[in-house]
């Protein structure tokens, strides 16, 4: 029986390794992210199993996975403060479009152990391969490079863009689960959770899911009547101030 | 306890807001002014944004400036004429504020042109305060009877055209220098997040003669019309305002006012000047240091209008 068992193995494995069919699958905790009064940021739970693998290479923990979270695609301006008459002003700004209003990866190790620059480049995985480029007409300019820079480093001091070394944890040698933060500012709207499969330093099987980050209930009227009908949303607001104002009289009138 | 505000995206701690809204509120009520220039900063001084601040006062002071109004109208202590011609000047000089605030705020430059404005008026106005408090002190010290009424010559706002007679304040002027006052309020609501009272009051008192058991109730009717349309304007076309934020503020602004009334009568109004003068002046040099301070981080990102 066992031997039968391990022949099956054997042979699920040779088959598996020869037609290059393993892949992985993901799954995640919530498929909408519910903005509401007391959200204070959460963690987005990616669970995910690599199916088809060579056996002996999953007890070998020779995969490796990368997770990456990608929030809605807008423009940007980056603006330069400069001294002007002795005070800080807003000077020089460069645009940029397409910029992912949140980006987080977490993965089973370093980048560069996972696999190599050429790959993780192309994929976009990882902070340092993320593409922004601005609309200027020298996009490798020092300047082009400095604002790209501060672009990151004010969206990760924000915490809107995150990497999270050893964010994906294997519970057994297919199984595995990416823990990734989604900061209290995560953008609202569709944003997609991206797996890949790294064997040997290529990758072998990427997975792309979709979900919603939306406010829900009262955040997600106001949100929506402010922006759709700002009139409306304004006669309201100014109904909301007549109507304390009016019981703050009621309440403290002294005759 | 943390509260998700819709309008300005972020979490805030509810019992700081709520206090901040108290405190300013008991000033307010203390030194009998609107607040709204000591909110706007204390705001930005808590990372609200300023385009999210300015416009949510413009909601608060709708509430104060409503309680307040009710009670002078129920006193007759309103020139409702005078109050209207000040608030058509007030709504055409807020229209145009939202207007620059929009651009300013595409520009890049609204958060900067936001705290110049409240350099140069809190420290104007803060050193004002404090002279003249410091003046009346010692007036009052050399002949305690001796009340400091200015018989200032009307001059040149006599010789404008377009007399009206307002009847409520005995006067016949010129409607030239109140459509021009109203248009600066109106401004100041929409660009600053501020009542204008500050303005208003001393320039019709000294400059429009208004008496002054009127002023106060007419220049809350007047600054309660601005700022609701402020308050439209601002949702209709910057989508700015909070009211989440402004409810918070709203409630802990009137519970404040209330308590900071009592004590504001038991102390002399000299020192309640020189007090106020003296957080006035605080507030601006903490927005000027801010301002010619090296920043710790140069870049901002910002908004791309347009799309």
């Amino acid at each position: 029986m066992r031997s039968l068992m391990a022949f099956f193995f054997v042979i699920t494995a040779f088959w598996s390794q020869s037609a290059f069919s393993q892949e992985i699958q993901i799954g995640l905790s919530n498929d909408t992210v519910a903005i509401s009064s007391s959200f204070d940021g959460t963690d987005l739970i990616v669970f995910g199993t690599i199916e088809g693998a060579d056996a002996q290479r999953l007890i070998d923990r020779a995969y490796e996975v990368a997770v990456v979270l990608i929030g809605p695609l807008e423009p940007v301006v980056v603006r330069r403060k400069e001294r002007r008459f002795g005070v800080w002003v807003n000077g020089k700004s460069m645009r940029f479009e397409n910029i992912p209003a949140s980006y987080s990866v977490a993965t089973s190790k370093a980048l560069d152990e996972i696999a190599d620059q050429k790959e993780t480049s192309v994929l976009q995985i990882g902070l340092q391969n993320l593409q922004m480029a601005p609309l200027v007409e020298d996009a490798d300019s020092v300047d082009a490079r400095t604002f790209r820079e501060s672009l990151k480093r004010i969206k990760t001091d924000k915490a809107l863009f995150v990497e999270k070394i050893g964010g994906v944890e294997f519970i057994s040698p297919s199984l595995f689960k990416a823990r990734v933060p989604l900061p209290a500012s995560v953008p609202i709207g569709e944003h997609r959770a991206r797996a890949f499969l790294f064997s040997e330093g290529k990758m072998v099987s990427a997975k792309s899911v979709s979900f919603q980050v939306r406010k829900i209930g009262f955040e997600q009227f106001t949100y929506d009547l402010a922006h759709s009908n700002g009139l409306l949303y304004g006669i309201i607001a100014v109904l909301v101030a007549i109507a304390t104002g009016w019981l703050a009289n009621v309440i403290f009138q002294k005759d | 306890m943390n509260l998700y505000l819709p309008i300005a995206e972020m979490s805030v701690n509810v019992f700081v807001l709520f206090g901040m809204g108290l405190g300013v509120g008991f000033l307010s009520g203390m030194f009998g002014v609107g607040g709204g220039f000591l909110m706007t900063p204390l705001l930005i001084f808590y990372n609200i944004p300023p385009a999210v601040a300015v416009a949510t006062e413009a909601n608060q002071i709708v509430a104060s400036s409503f309680s307040g109004a009710l009670a002078h109208f129920r006193r007759g202590t309103v020139d409702i004429k005078l109050g209207v011609m000040l608030l058509i000047g007030g709504i055409t000089g807020s229209a145009a504020g939202v207007a620059i605030f929009s651009s300013l705020r595409e520009a890049g430059q609204l958060d900067l042109i936001i705290s110049i404005l409240y350099v140069v008026f809190l420290g104007t106005i803060g050193s004002l305060m404090i002279v003249e408090s410091l003046n009346a002190m010692r007036k009052a010290r050399l002949q305690p009877q001796a009340a400091t009424i200015r018989k200032a010559n009307r001059g040149w706002i006599t010789s404008l055209p377009f007399k009206v007679r307002f009847h409520r304040s005995k006067l016949y002027i010129s409607v030239i220098p109140v459509l021009v006052l109203g248009v600066v309020v109106g401004l100041l609501a929409s660009i600053m997040g501020v009542g204008g009272g500050f303005i208003m009051v001393p320039a019709m008192i000294y400059i429009l003669r208004v008496p002054t058991n009127v002023v106060i109730g007419t220049s809350l009717f007047q600054i309660m019309f601005v700022t609701m349309f402020t308050t439209i304007a601002q949702s209709a076309t910057n989508q700015t305002v909070d009211i989440v934020l402004a409810l918070i503020l709203m409630v802990g602004g009137v519970i404040g006012a209330q308590f900071g009334a009592q004590v504001g009568q038991k102390l002399r109004g000299e020192q309640l000047r020189a007090l106020l003068g003296l957080i006035v002046l605080a507030v601006c040099l903490r927005l000027g240091w801010d301002l010619v301070n090296r920043p710790d981080e140069l870049f901002t990102l910002g908004f791309a209008g347009g799309h």
